[in-house]
């Protein structure tokens, strides 16, 4: 990572961390909604893998404010900007469950080291990387067509799909391993999981995408899909 | 929390050309007349077809030049693989020397070792197996018991190695022995280079629910191979299967090796299929797309040198569970008959049958979740 969206990724906490409880205002005052605003347009000239990087930290730490509209700014961009936002959110839950089940303790050992919460975590951290290399190879896509999402329309239907399935196994096995502590409204876990449940059905749900894909790669034949995927990186 | 980073894969020199080249060569030279070769393609035996992909270059692309290779980048080496698994061509003769004995021979082995299998193994003329599961050690790795015991002539060694893939066919065993007398575990244990025509040791086949012989159990009874045989250092087998393990896990094979049910699938349904089967084309396409990033990602932190044991395990976790789920799904949506004589009947009906396999070989599916819960800090 450069040192330019190191320093960014560091504002965006900062600001997330505020605007975890003061709502939308101090991100907008931060200017985010700049960031993919070419420098001669007054804006930060960031490209998508910052976005990327700003909106995987908001969907782990602000998953409730509308941080996405305010960096995509154009409709079409929304679904990858949603990919990004999971792909934090997922990354979240993860962190909270392992958390979670090192420190609690039930018949006299952390659950950590029973072998069924184990195999659990391990099917969720599968699909959580998944879903992380969707994102980042979605923003590689975009950034080597000037974020022209038309020229990305393969990667974003694929991204968005996956990270649309992720979602389900991903809340499930979060909740699961949290017991009923994960269920109240106190503890921070259904901040990140609600928001997953909202946004697989949200810019195109599995059916969605997947039948817009399929059509796609039908009309390229057996051989194409393979051409389609090398082609494209 | 950090997220993953996708490591750039970037191999060196001209990819496309790397590709169309390949692509080229394999019209002319891939053998057509059997469909059911290109499911599960890695387990497909065809010497010819190797030798002749040796001769072109496409065996050894990263050994040395003075050893018969091609000198060639390991992500151009990833290239050529993964165009090969996804045209379902018959590489299992020559697999499991090119992917990860001849690199460990390199690793760790004499310059004798070196000289005498590398140019074999580059050539596609000399084929391997891998001599780590016993009857008694499957998952549980450690608990190997067949012993050699260091003698003036060389290693005599005894006791018995199980679900030997292609130990019939192969020249040599890279089999990790016990070689320190009462040693327990990971400890006292070493890797022995075995011509498998040395005397004392017997072959015998165990055929698979699919009727094929691709398994074999070897005995060796008292079976002398020479000081030279130890590769690398002794009682340092483990840690050395550990990093052989890590090739094994981490290729495009373990979700591209049943490409050819996906394209036919395509194929069959036509340019406007129906609905169900759009979306089963589509959902299966976002999944390998998402792999590739995985896998790709995976090979060039190899490459650049870095440990991938845990992204390696991701691959094969998601990979396998891809591949096995496959063939399910297309059968819950796609109309085709156990029996039926077209392409896509007999490609799915061989993956079916063999899809149990695939996540066992290779490190269980509880065992590579191990691995990643490991990694998670959970043990």
């Amino acid at each position: 990572m450069s040192a330019g969206r190191d320093m960014l990724c560091d504002t965006a906490r900062a600001v997330f961390a505020e605007a975890a409880t003061a709502g939308v205002a101090p991100v907008e005052e931060a200017g985010f909604a700049l960031l993919l605003v070419p420098e001669e347009h007054g804006g930060f000239g960031g490209d998508w893998g910052d976005a990327d990087a700003v909106l995987r930290i908001a969907g782990a730490m602000v998953p409730d404010l509308p941080v996405a509209d305010l960096i995509a700014r154009q409709a079409a961009l929304l679904p990858a900007a949603v990919v990004s936002l999971m792909a934090g959110a997922m990354g979240q839950a993860l962190a909270l469950s392992i958390d979670h089940v090192n420190s609690r303790q039930q018949f006299g050992r952390p659950l950590a080291k029973f072998q069924a919460v184990q195999q659990s975590l391990s099917v969720m951290a599968c699909e959580v990387r998944a879903v992380e290399a969707a994102a980042a190879a979605l923003a590689v896509r975009l950034d080597a067509v000037n974020i022209d999402p038309s020229a990305a329309g393969f990667e974003i239907a694929c991204a968005k799909l996956r990270a649309n399935r992720a979602a389900g196994i991903v809340t499930s096995i979060a909740h699961q391993v949290h017991g009923a502590i994960g269920f109240t409204e106190e503890y921070a876990l259904h901040r990140v999981t609600i928001a997953l449940m909202r946004w697989r059905g949200e810019h195109g749900n599995d059916a969605h995408w997947a039948e817009i894909l399929g059509r796609k790669v039908a009309r390229a034949g057996g051989r194409g899909l393979w051409e389609t995927l090398t082609s494209r990186g | 929390m950090q997220g993953l980073a996708l490591y750039p894969f970037d191999p060196p020199g001209d990819i496309a050309a790397l590709r169309t080249d390949l692509r080229a060569w394999l019209a002319v030279n891939q053998p057509q007349d059997d469909i059911v070769a290109k499911a599960n393609c890695w387990a497909s035996f065809d010497p010819d077809f190797s030798r002749a992909l040796g001769a072109a270059g496409y065996i050894g692309m990263t050994l040395p030049a003075r050893y018969g290779g091609g000198d060639r980048h390991p992500l151009q080496r990833y290239v050529v693989i993964e165009e090969l698994l996804a045209a379902g061509a018959p590489v299992g003769a020559h697999w499991i020397a090119d992917r990860q004995t001849g690199p460990l021979i390199l690793r760790y082995g004499s310059e004798e070792q070196r000289r005498r299998y590398l140019p074999g193994i580059a050539k596609g003329e000399l084929y391997a197996c891998i001599g780590l599961s016993e009857p008694g050690a499957g998952s549980d790795l450690a608990a190997v018991r067949t012993t050699a015991r260091e003698t003036a002539e060389g290693w005599r060694i005894n006791g018995q190695k199980i679900w030997t893939t292609g130990a019939h066919l192969s020249h040599i065993m890279l089999a990790l022995v016990r070689t320190e007398e009462g040693s327990e575990r990971s400890a006292g244990l070493s890797q022995l280079l075995i011509d498998l025509d040395t005397p004392g040791i017997i072959i015998r086949p165990i055929v698979d629910m699919a009727g094929h012989h691709d398994f074999n159990e070897v005995f060796f009874d008292d079976v002398l191979v020479p000081p030279g045989a130890l590769v690398g250092e002794r009682g340092q087998g483990w840690r050395q299967v550990t990093a052989e393990l890590g090739l094994e896990r981490s290729g495009p094979e373990r979700y591209l090796s049943s490409h050819a049910l996906l394209a036919a699938v395509i194929d069959s349904a036509g340019p406007d299929p129906d609905t169900a089967v759009a979306m089963l084309i589509g959902e299966l396409t976002a999944e390998m797309w998402t792999l590739r990033q995985l896998s790709m990602s995976t090979a060039a932190k190899l490459a650049a040198g870095e440990d991938p044991m845990i992204e390696a395990s991701v691959v094969k976790e998601l990979g396998n569970a891809f591949e096995q789920d496959m063939p399910r799904r297309v059968q819950a949506i796609v109309d085709c008959g156990w029996d039926d004589d077209t392409d896509l009947a007999k490609l799915l009906r061989a993956l079916l049958i063999a899809s149990p396999s695939f996540s066992l070989r290779g490190g269980t599916r509880e065992v590579i979740r191990g691995i990643i819960a490991r990694g998670l800090g959970l043990r």
